[in-house]
């Protein structure tokens, strides 16, 4: 069983696991008892973590400045896992997998083509969800990549799957051979791989040339579900040429919206404040404009120096009502002062994935007359 | 027959009309299924056929007319459809510029006619040729209006439906088209399938899950656990904590499962029973199990009794076990209750590093929640999210956007559990 597979209790020398500095800061490491997990924040020997439970914070004080820092460690989820890729490779992201994975109606008894296998992103997803799943990538240091992954994160060896192959199945398509470099151990006398999948997942850049291809890999008695995930219209519009011509049907391209909020507060702020501030303001104008009145008045009229020094400055008092603490650097949800419960959506949002064409096939719309009749019969 | 792939007895399975309406139905055997004026079918027929299959339904001859019901829809046969054909043997025009709108009168046929040809049995496909040959002014409307009418029409003439597997999908779709929006608390398919990604929900987790769409969440659960399969060699259990002294999973008569099969893999406990279980001493001195063969000797009358208890004894121990000793693999929440008060309560029954997702209709009672776990140290980073899927009319030259669909679809909040340290003590150097 692998780090995504089963369910684990304590973190345990060896383990994959994922250090949660911040939300966008997630790293996976190899817990090693020799090993020390370095941040800006300060540093957390391995050793700190190993016999603790999943999902412990681990706490410590800076050695410098004596500061209490903290990470989180988590077991690995296939979301948490995509959220921990840096950002630059082309992911797909939940919001897309999970729909695509539910329209595709996956549960254990899917067996799922991905190609190409790209970050891997998508392929934890299926695995963790699917019977089997057989991810096809083109170019080989991507292959290697995902391949090394993989099984260091026992979706191969332990799990037994996953299936990775090399191959561009645009042009040689998806049947996997003895002769193949892929992950796939051949038994003795074993040709070639046989597939049945029922649910295909394409992320190409020309999906209609991978489409004739699909009939000697899918399931032939059972429905199949189909989705190509492509930016460009015009590559749908292609997509839905080839997907007519091979007997493809029910097709619907769709788009996924994916938004994030996060939750804030703005203060409370009333009219009555405002008008009662500017109230104070006003009375506090008017005093000065009093004082200096009487300033002028005294200068003009020839009286003594000593009044004048008392009222030769006028001092501008304090604001006494100040009900937004104008000024002053205010936290948000200061308990001082009122607040409304608010969400902001993120700064900058993905506002285009891909569209996602789907589409239905049963290639073998017939019966078994003489077991209809027998169940029949059996009635 | 394999129900997971093919048609089989007893079975429910959702139809589509071709008004676009979806009917759950059970194929039982030697039984027919009537859908209203698309037609009526035997169950024998399809049985066998894989599941997604179009099948039409065909009258040989005039159906004999039963003078004594008359309302009764003829039981047709049926024969798997291939693609349609589209309109043959029509001119067309580059545009519409000589159509002219004069309603009702461009149709030959009147009301009376097309009703005879129905009453007649005729295919769908040929009264709609016979409309085409009797309308004034088709051959003045584009390829394109023309494509319109034709499916309007087969909207209302064709005889055909498509038996397929009832998946969650399916089944929220039936009930959001039939209008149970709230009972599904508008939930939508893209919202849904983000939960249980998020949630992490496969096989052999034991889960926690409060639901108040009726069990709609329960078979969602249930079928990425074990795919619809009786006889599924996965494990898992969820456990439904529920507001009334009965849980609500009403919708899970429509599935595969069998009784036998919940029973062992969906356990219900009351919101009480979950925070104040029974104790141990209370249960094993309200009644002591015998040894097997004392209870196979009781007499008839006592022995009933004897087992009735047993049962009850067995649950109150479980309903403990559930409450008390289980760390669960995550808490999947849709529910209308206060939502700060119930899910830090819940929530410490959850397993370190486990996602905990709430479903919300709106966004305010999630903020809230949010708001209120962000202060929570047991919570790691509580997000608010959404997803919205856009569908395309999916014709070549034609690719938008639909121009009305349904709105709506709720809100996720999605953290995981964890475990605080406490402050470690500030070295003196």
């Amino acid at each position: 069983m692998s780090a995504f597979s089963e369910y684990r209790d304590v973190i345990k020398e060896g383990e994959l696991v994922l250090v949660w500095i911040s939300r966008d800061n997630i790293k996976p490491i190899k817990v090693d008892s020799n090993e020390t997990f370095n941040t800006r924040y300060g540093s957390f020997p391995h050793k700190l973590m190993i016999g603790k439970p999943y999902g412990s914070q681990i706490a410590i004080r800076t050695k410098g400045s004596n500061k209490f820092a903290f990470i989180h460690v988590l077991q690995p989820t296939p979301e948490l896992w995509t959220l921990s890729l840096p950002h630059r490779t082309q992911i797909v992201y939940t919001p897309d997998s999970s729909y695509i994975m539910e329209r595709l109606n996956c549960s254990p008894r899917t067996k799922a083509i991905e190609a190409g296998t790209g970050s891997g992103s998508f392929s934890h997803a299926f695995a963790r969800t699917v019977g089997h799943l057989y991810s096809y990538e083109f170019h080989k240091p991507r292959y290697e990549e995902a391949l090394a992954e993989f099984e260091e994160h026992g979706l191969i060896h332990h799990d037994k799957n996953v299936t990775i192959t090399h191959r561009d199945v645009c042009a040689n398509g998806f049947s996997i051979r003895s002769s193949d470099v892929t992950s796939h151990k051949f038994n003795e006398g074993e040709g070639s791989v046989t597939i049945g999948a029922n649910a295909v997942f394409l992320d190409l850049p020309a999906p209609w040339d991978a489409i004739p291809h699909l009939d000697s890999v899918i399931s032939k008695n059972e429905k199949v579900g189909l989705c190509c995930f492509s930016p460009c219209i015009e590559q749908v519009d292609r997509t839905i040429e080839a997907l007519n011509k091979h007997g493809w049907d029910d097709l619907q391209m769709v788009e996924i919206q994916g938004r994030q909020y996060e939750s804030r507060r703005q203060m409370v702020r009333t009219m009555d404040d405002a008008i009662e501030r500017l109230r104070d303001v006003k009375r506090r104008k008017n005093e000065g404009l009093e004082r200096r009145k009487r300033m002028c008045d005294n200068i003009l009229n020839d009286q003594p120096q000593e009044e004048i020094n008392d009222e030769k400055r006028p001092t501008t008092e304090k604001t006494k009502f100040n009900p937004f603490g104008k000024g002053s650097r205010i936290k948000e949800g200061d308990t001082a002062y009122k607040w409304k419960q608010v969400t902001k959506i993120e700064p900058e949002i993905k506002s285009h994935t891909s569209y996602l064409t789907f589409a239905f096939k049963v290639v073998n719309k017939t019966r078994d007359e003489d077991q209809v009749k027998s169940e029949l019969d059996s009635l | 027959m394999d129900p997971l792939t093919q048609l089989a007895f007893n079975q429910h399975v959702i139809l589509k009309l071709p008004s676009g309406n979806w009917k759950i139905v059970e194929l039982k055997p030697n039984a027919s299924i009537s859908l209203g004026k698309f037609g009526a079918f035997n169950v024998d027929d399809i049985i066998g056929y894989p599941l997604g299959t179009t099948f039409e339904i065909y009258y040989e001859e005039e159906a004999e007319t039963d003078n004594r019901d008359k309302n009764k829809i003829p039981v047709g046969k049926v024969r798997v459809m291939t693609e349609s054909e589209s309109v043959h043997n029509v001119t067309s025009s580059a545009n519409n510029m000589n159509l002219v709108n004069i309603g009702n009168q461009v149709q030959g046929l009147t009301m009376e006619q097309i009703e005879e040809l129905k009453k007649q049995s005729v295919s769908g496909e040929q009264i709609i040729a016979k409309m085409i040959e009797a309308h004034g002014s088709f051959d003045k409307k584009t390829v394109h209006s023309q494509q319109k009418y034709l499916n309007r029409k087969k909207q209302k003439f064709a005889k055909h439906f498509t038996a397929e597997y009832l998946s969650g999908s399916r089944m929220l779709q039936f009930l959001l088209e039939k209008g149970d929006t709230q009972r599904v608390l508008d939930l939508s398919q893209e919202t849904m399938g983000m939960l249980l990604n998020l949630a992490n929900i496969r096989s052999n987790g034991t889960y926690l899950c409060v639901d108040e769409t009726g069990g709609l969440l329960v078979y969602f659960l249930l079928e990425r656990m074990f795919g619809g399969d009786n006889g599924s060699t996965e494990k898992g259990r969820i456990v439904v904590v529920h507001e009334n002294e009965h849980a609500n999973l009403d919708l899970l008569k429509f599935s595969n499962y069998s009784d036998k099969f919940v029973r062992e893999y969906v356990k219900t406990v009351s919101l009480l029973d979950f925070f104040e279980p029974p104790s141990l001493s209370e249960v094993e001195s309200a009644f002591t199990p015998l040894p097997k063969e004392e209870a196979y000797a009781l007499k008839a009358g006592k022995k009933n009794a004897y087992y009735r208890r047993l049962k009850w004894y067995n649950n109150q121990l479980e309903a403990i076990s559930l409450a008390t000793q289980v760390q669960y693999d995550a808490l999947v929440c849709a529910s209308t209750l206060y939502l700060p008060q119930l899910v830090p309560r819940l929530a410490e029954h959850v397993h370190g590093s486990r996602p905990v997702v709430c479903y919300a209709q709106f966004k305010e009672p999630l903020l809230e929640l949010a708001h209120s776990l962000y202060d929570d140290l047991r919570f790691l980073a509580p997000s608010i999210l959404e997803t919205r899927y856009r569908p395309y009319q999916t014709v070549r030259g034609k690719l938008h956007p639909v121009m009305t669909m349904r709105s709506g679809g709720g809100y996720l909040l999605w953290s995981h559990r964890v475990l605080p340290a406490e402050e470690p003590e500030a070295t003196v150097s």
